[in-house]
């Protein structure tokens, strides 16, 4: 069967954007209703980022109580903020086209020529503006209050470190989101399975290399793992003595996961879509 | 004149059992109701392990792993225990966002001759049996793995089943408060629960005696009636650890026991008029049914 | 021949999860549909609740794979080429809650138009026209959470309209609509197919009316098959050799219409109790079998209340090929379909 035939003359017909302008359209469209809920529903402020920021400073007094270098304070500091991100992957992203699933639009997302990936870095886009908001001031506010000082030995490598922790990580959100289009219920309950494991063993609040070689490692398929690792090491006095691999080496390991995890997204989002065509799981409401 | 005051009274003990109990009953199916039950099993056990293990790592790191010293079983008990603060304030809380987002029954709940305090109580009660699955294998990993000084001999079982019932009426009411206050809020904050337990473990002496925070902030933890119930089950089940920390050495624990009462009934007086005032706001403005979807 | 939509043997099976202890079941959905719809054509699927119309509609758009068979909307078949059926295609469930509470109508509508690559201009526009012509331009800045479910479906039938489709698919588009707005929903639906000969709609209903006055062609599903298809005036020819009474008798008080129906004449009965009557229906070979019925009806001091001749309906016709009224069939109707 092929292309239908030519449109009747003399009706107007709608023009649409494909290719790179449709995924960006895509983009801003789906990161817009999280823009502007913050703005219109702003309670989030304070118990996003507020509280927050109060347990943080839970672990940085454990920290006291058992009399911790202060250098310690620090890395709770740097780990409550980038939970920040942590949480974003799971909530705003993965587990949302549960939410989705159960309200309709992941139907309506589906059936729209645009791509799930474009979808995924809206969800994730819109909710940036909160998550770093929130990381930024339990950086800020949790150095200021509890006295962390920091020496940043090279900055390029800080924001190179930054940057390629975020693209790695942001893949692998949108991979893990995938599979999120076959659960149902279960989506939720998995991401709150991942907080406080992931938190223990990427080495949110102290150094990885703590746990053994072998164990970081295995971790290290978390992009956070190796970035926080990284970042330890560049702005902490300590340096060197805190990672457990030279920061060189993170960046290429974090690299090569941006890469894989990108790639499989891609991948992975078609096949499971397909998936859950097949088994009748995009409009199923089990809750 | 008494007659028709106990008759009023009886009616209003039916009343209440019956929301209790349905919703008690909704709850467990809807917690229970997991597409693989092993998978929930992992779940109540890894997520309450992973989050002790983050702090038995802290500790060893620092202390090179003296887990022999009091602050340890101290730290271990407080963060066992308060894996009911989360749970409970979380279960309550979150029936007001699961019944008038996902299921949008909460209109019907209202509609029925139900308590509406009392149904948000009865959702809690399966979060409190869960956190007692992960509570309880918590302190077994504890006692057989990493020597928290548990006497089983010693143990005030007394002290310890009263401080975990009249902790559990407090965590209720306090989250009966959050539950109000999601009366007007938008689907977004349905982490409103967890969120408020993580900031509260900074001020209930959980897992740092409150002389470690500044004296401006232990004046909140003197309030919280979770270091006072806290307090209480670390007493009752390891007395030689407690009283190892001066924060509250010079009350008793009838003392500890009466301000944990007189902050439960607070928390509760200050639950009931926040619930009325947030129920009647959200009457005014047509929030029982909204879908936010945000 | 250009078809807008095309099913070779469509089929769909479900497997639905019992309960904690019993064995999965299937269900079968769809079985063994044949359909070919025209380019320029406004198509009826008619059928109870649980006839497979909405399985159906959610292969066409590419949301459900078919067991078996095959189909291709706007020439691409929906599973091998589902990326160039959607640019194509869009679609309307009675009763959705999609897009999000927090946002206006305005801004819902122009979030799902940036999905399908409209311009913000291009988007606004047509979200004005469209508003207008249904109804709701006065509530262009008001939150979809403060609409009121009518309203809602009005803007859920803008969405589908504004992206401009080849194909539209709307499953119970009136669903929710109360009479006035139903009337000028559909008056636009014919309005929008008769504009542009190359724009398909597809319309699931199970309101017969709805059917009978906007369709070119009308099938007749239940149960997963397609029992007939054609015009509804072609539908309604094939009851026109027989008769069609609607007569209203005292209650039966429980006795059965198996006195009716073993008569000579006699094709079809259906009864429905009304308040204080009831109203049997009578599809009868040719009008001299009217006699033996009215004889019949004496003879069991059944008194005749009301009686009248009607053209054929769609809902006769339904009764024709089923056996049954749809209201009938949707009673009967008792496994809970989870797919």
């Amino acid at each position: 069967m092929n292309e239908m035939a030519a449109r009747a003359p003399g009706v107007r017909r709608v023009r649409k954007y494909r290719g790179w302008r449709l995924f960006l359209q895509t983009v801003v469209a789906r990161a817009y209703p999280r823009v502007i809920g913050a703005q219109r529903e702003k309670s989030w402020m304070f118990f996003d980022i507020f509280l927050p920021l109060l347990s943080v400073a839970a672990y940085v007094y454990v920290y006291r109580a058992i009399q911790a270098p202060e250098e310690y304070v620090g890395f709770v500091v740097v780990g409550g903020a980038m939970t920040a991100f942590w949480l974003n992957i799971l909530w705003s992203m993965s587990s949302q086209l549960y939410w989705e699933k159960e309200q309709g639009n992941l139907a309506l997302y589906i059936i729209a020529p645009n791509s799930m990936m474009a979808i995924l870095l809206g969800m994730a886009v819109g909710g940036l503006f909160a998550t770093l908001l929130r990381a930024v001031v339990i950086m800020v506010i949790g150095s200021w209050l509890f006295g962390v000082s920091y020496s940043v030995s090279s900055a390029w490598q800080l924001a190179l470190v930054f940057l390629i922790t975020m693209v790695a990580l942001y893949g692998m959100g949108m991979m893990s989101a995938s599979v999120y289009l076959l659960l149902s219920r279960e989506a939720w309950h998995i991401s709150n399975l991942a907080q406080e494991p992931v938190y223990l063993l990427s080495g949110f609040y102290f150094p990885i290399k703590n746990l053994g070689f072998w164990v970081s490692m295995a971790a290290s398929i978390i992009p956070l793992t190796m970035g926080l690792d990284a970042l330890r090491q560049l702005i902490f006095p300590s340096g060197a003595a805190l990672g457990v691999l030279s920061v060189e080496v993170e960046i290429a390991i974090l690299l090569v996961l941006s890469l894989v995890f990108l790639v499989s997204a891609r991948w992975l989002l078609v096949y499971i879509e397909r998936l859950a065509i097949r088994e009748g799981r995009l409009t199923e409401s089990r809750r | 004149m008494i007659s028709s005051l106990s008759k009023r009274l009886i009616s209003d003990i039916r009343a209440f059992w019956r929301s209790f109990r349905l919703s008690a009953w909704l709850g467990w199916q809807i917690e229970s109701n997991w597409a693989d039950p092993f998978l929930f099993a992992i779940y109540s056990l890894i997520k309450p392990l992973a989050a002790v293990a983050i702090l038995v790592v802290m500790y060893s790191i620092i202390t090179q792993g003296d887990y022999t010293s009091p602050i340890f079983t101290y730290i271990f008990l407080g963060n066992a225990f308060y894996i009911y603060v989360g749970q409970v304030m979380t279960g309550i809380s979150w029936a007001v966002i699961d019944d008038r987002e996902h299921y949008k029954t909460l209109k019907y709940i209202y509609v029925a001759p139900l308590q509406i305090p009392t149904y948000l109580l009865g959702r809690g009660v399966a979060r409190f049996l869960i956190a007692t699955v992960s509570v309880t294998a918590t302190l077994l990993v504890g006692v057989l793995f990493l020597h928290v000084q548990i006497d089983w001999g010693a143990v005030n079982w007394l002290l310890f089943l009263l401080a975990l019932f009249l902790g559990g009426i407090m965590l209720a009411m306090m989250g009966l408060i959050l539950a109000s206050v999601l009366l007007l809020l938008a689907h977004h904050m349905w982490g409103l629960g967890e969120a408020v337990a993580g900031a509260l473990y900074l001020f209930s002496g959980a897992i740092f005696p409150l002389e470690v925070l500044p004296p401006a902030l232990r004046v909140i933890g003197y309030l919280m009636p979770i270091t006072y119930w806290l307090e209480l089950l670390r007493r009752s089940l390891v007395g030689q650890v407690a009283g190892a920390f001066p924060t509250l050495v010079n009350l008793s624990n009838g003392q500890i026991l009466g301000i944990l009462l007189a902050l439960t009934i607070a928390f509760g007086l200050i639950s009931r008029f926040t619930f009325k005032w947030c129920d009647h706001q959200a009457r005014e403005r047509g929030l029982i049914d909204v879908v936010t979807n945000y | 021949m250009d078809f807008a939509i095309r099913t070779e043997k469509l089929g769909r099976i479900y497997k639905i999860r019992g309960g904690k202890k019993s064995e999965p079941k299937s269900l079968t959905a769809l079985q063994d549909v044949n359909l070919e719809i025209k380019r320029g054509e406004l198509f009826g699927l008619l059928g109870p609740n649980g006839a497979g119309k909405t399985t159906l509609i959610k292969i066409l758009t590419t949301l459900l794979a078919p067991t078996t068979g095959r189909a291709w909307v706007a020439g691409y078949d929906v599973v091998k080429e589902a990326d160039k059926v959607r640019p194509r295609i869009n679609m309307v469930s009675g009763g959705e809650s999609s897009g999000y509470g927090l946002l206006t109508v305005r801004e819902n509508l122009w979030m799902f138009a940036q999905f399908y690559g409209l311009s913000s201009s291009e988007a606004n526009r047509r979200i004005r026209e469209l508003l207008e012509i249904v109804g709701l331009s006065d509530r262009l800045n008001t939150k979809s959470s403060d609409l009121s479910t009518g309203l809602r479906q009005k803007m859920n039938i803008v969405r589908g309209f504004l992206t401009d489709p080849d194909v539209l698919f709307l499953d119970e588009p009136t669903l929710g609509l109360d009479v006035g707005a139903s009337r000028e929903v559909r008056r636009f639906i014919r309005k929008w197919v008769d504009e542009d000969e190359t724009r398909t709609l597809l319309l699931t209903t199970h309101y017969m009316v709805e059917a009978d006055e906007l369709c070119d062609r009308v099938a007749i599903i239940n149960q997963g098959r397609v029992l007939a298809c054609d015009t509804p005036s072609a539908l309604k020819r094939r009851l026109q050799q027989e008769a069609i009474y609607h007569i209203e008798v005292s209650p039966l008080n429980g006795r059965g219409v198996e006195i009716f129906e073993s008569l000579p004449g006699v094709h079809k009965v259906v009864h429905r109790a009304h308040e204080g009557s009831t109203v049997l229906e009578f599809i009868l070979a040719q009008d001299d079998a009217l006699g033996q019925v009215l004889n019949a009806m004496t003879m069991s001091n059944i008194h005749i209340l009301n009686l009248q001749k009607r053209e054929p309906t769609l809902e006769d016709v339904f009764v024709d090929l089923v056996g049954r009224s749809m209201e009938e069939v949707e009673q009967s109707l008792s496994v809970d379909v989870k797919p």
